[in-house]
């Protein structure tokens, strides 16, 4: 009679009461590795913006909510191109627009066709755009089999007609997904007539990136620079704001979640009075009573984290086809969200338990006998 | 296990023991002597309410005098620091009420009792099971304690009781309810323990028979001893 098999025996005799506490560590489990996998998305997607651009760096306006609403005037544009060791320094704006119901946020990008070779561009059919052309696109490869247009076509953006000049590739799935326009006419549209959203630098072979890109935010604190995604949340307080808000609900779950537990199992706790009086009276320890009553608690952790895993899993794929989010929602299972799952249950589950196993213990083994 | 010398001088000594309720309403115990000797098997009787069960819950450090000392194989009751082990290790129990677990196989029950003892994980299952042959209820190993009749969960509790091979057995009624068959194999059983292993016994019965198979019936009424007599002379 090993404490497991005597751990799953006491579960097995209150079944339904285990499968409601699984349950509910299920569903706090699910909220939690549901909202880190969406962030955790939307981290992914919102730097393959960035990766677009083959840069070494990327120029953002320092410290706004959302990087596309960052904002680069010309003036700050000609002084990064400028600064000593970069190469060259490429203006992007990069806008969204639905442009119908399946894609809510198109992604436009205002490049100037002198910069596309800088900037990673490909042009697989047709010829880019002109420089100044007022009803003219390019589509990304992706976006144009899924609109089924083809070179000579006209695409419906921008506010207006534009004629389909070229198909372009960038390599990321992302930027393929949307459509090139001339800069002064996706800025005009936009009513930003001399601004970009990003600036993507190529340092000049054999300086240091890295103090390039110091030298440029020392002489510019207004603007920031980003190099990798996780550095990305830096330029990005949404997504700043939706990290902690993962993180503050695996605080609560647990919080919560524990109070829960404790609550039912301070109930069974009762019921079971003679139970750990006998087990105490013929020689059980107190260390002994605790970890029966707290290793019942990390089975039902460990079986209700499996099931939020599960919950989420479904939630997620519901998420991701609701018409309103597609394209917007992107889960991304990371190992780390499993482990974040994993240990949201147990911090609920043990720290719940705790509470009752040590009034378990500490009971009078005559007192508890005795117990009606 | 622990001290040997501790171990040969296995007894319990009674001084002047009370045990008061219910702030000073209920006097269960008045003033108790009583000494057993190691390996002796002492019967004690009296009317409901005299205080046995109180007294036999003091030996076994489930509870503390209200004044008086108890030294039970050496150990001074009033400053018993580890009481779970002094349980597990040097006593056997069994309850009036059988207190048994109805979640637990028969089998379970008596196994639970080896948690934390020196007994190998491998051997405890087999050894559970000899004590349930010893009882005479081998077959009923898988049953739960609630489809047995009372006699039955009895002896599951005196099987339990020896899980730990304790040197000192204390039963309240253990033969409340068997039939004089079955009374008569666990009178047998008990007087292997004592010739084979030496094991002190302190048994409450209002049986006349159980109390004369002892080497000393002890009397009580209110709270006091009120006579001892040796039985008989092997
Ligand atoms: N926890 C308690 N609180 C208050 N009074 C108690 C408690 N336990 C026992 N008593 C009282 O102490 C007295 C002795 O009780 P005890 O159980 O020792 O009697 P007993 O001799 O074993 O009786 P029986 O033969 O009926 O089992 C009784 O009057 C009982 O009511
Ligand atoms: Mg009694």
């Amino acid at each position: 009679m090993s404490l497991v098999r005597l751990v799953l025996a006491n579960l097995w005799a209150k079944k339904s009461r285990s499968i409601g506490i699984a349950f509910a560590i299920g569903i706090a489990v699910m909220t939690v590795v549901t909202l880190t996998v969406v962030s955790s998305g939307l981290e992914n997607a919102a730097a393959a913006v960035l990766t677009i651009g083959k840069s070494d760096f990327t120029v953002a306006q320092n410290g706004v909510s959302d990087i596309l609403f960052s904002s680069i005037d010309d003036g700050q544009l000609h002084n990064v191109g400028s600064t000593k060791g970069v190469a060259n320094a490429v203006g992007v704006l990069l806008e969204t627009e639905k442009i119908n119901a399946a894609n809510p946020l198109f992604l436009e990008i205002g490049i100037d066709p002198g910069d596309l070779s800088h900037f990673g561009v490909t042009v697989v059919a047709g010829k880019p755009y002109g420089a100044t052309a007022n009803h003219q696109v390019m589509l990304g490869w992706r976006a144009a089999q899924n609109l089924g247009l083809h070179v000579g076509a006209r695409f419906e953006g921008n506010g207006t007609w534009n004629t389909v000049t070229g198909i372009f590739s960038t390599g990321i799935a992302y930027g393929d997904l949307g459509a090139m326009f001339p800069l002064p006419a996706l800025q005009a549209r936009n009513r930003v007539a001399g601004s970009v959203t990003l600036i993507f630098v190529k340092v000049v072979p054999g300086f240091s990136i890295p103090k390039v890109e110091k030298s440029l935010t020392s002489s510019h604190p207004e603007l920031t620079t980003i190099r990798t995604a996780s550095e990305f949340g830096r330029a990005d307080r949404n997504l700043v704001f939706l990290q902690a808000a993962a993180t503050g609900s695996t605080v609560l779950a647990i919080l919560i979640g524990a109070v829960i537990v404790g609550n039912t199992m301070l109930l069974s706790l009762f019921e079971r009075t003679r139970e750990f009086g006998l087990l105490r009276a013929i020689g059980w320890t107190r260390t002994r009573v605790v970890f029966l009553v707290v290793g019942e608690g990390i089975v039902l952790a460990v079986a209700g984290s499996a099931t939020g895993v599960g919950l989420s899993f479904a939630a997620t794929s519901v998420l991701e086809h609701l018409p309103q989010l597609t394209g917007v929602l992107h889960a991304n299972y990371t190992q780390g969200a499993f482990w974040r799952g994993l240990y949201t249950g147990l911090g609920m589950a043990v720290i719940g338990a705790l509470y009752p196993a040590l009034r378990a213990a500490n009971l009078t083994p005559l007192k508890a006998l005795s117990h009606e | 296990m622990s001290d040997p010398g501790v171990k040969t001088r296995s007894e319990i000594e009674a001084h002047e023991v009370e045990k008061i309720y219910d702030d000073g309403m209920i006097r269960a115990l008045a003033g108790v002597d009583l000494t057993v000797a190691k390996g002796e098997f002492v019967a004690i009787t009296g009317p409901s309410g005299c205080g046995k069960s109180t007294l036999l819950h003091l030996f076994a450090a489930l509870d503390r005098p209200t004044s008086g000392t108890i030294r039970v194989d050496g150990y001074d009751m009033n400053h018993l620091r580890h009481s779970n082990r002094f349980r597990r290790q040097e006593i056997g129990l069994v309850f009036q009420l059988h207190n048994l677990l109805p979640r637990l196989s028969v089998l379970g029950n008596v196994e639970i009792a080896m948690a934390g003892s020196h007994r190998p994980y491998a051997e405890r299952s087999v050894y559970a099971q000899k004590l349930l042959g010893d009882v005479d209820i081998a077959h009923l190993a898988d049953r739960r304690p609630t489809q047995l009749s009372g006699g039955e969960r009895q002896r599951v509790a005196i099987a339990r009781a020896l899980a730990n091979d304790p040197p000192i057995l204390l039963a309240d009624e253990p033969t409340g309810s068997l039939d004089s068959a079955s009374v008569e194999a666990v009178l047998g059983l008990f007087q292997r323990l004592r010739q084979e292993r030496r094991v002190t016994i302190v048994l409450v019965t209002h049986d006349n028979v159980v109390a004369g198979v002892a080497d000393r019936i002890v009397q009580m009424l209110d709270g006091k001893v009120v006579s001892e007599q040796a039985t008989r002379s092997l």
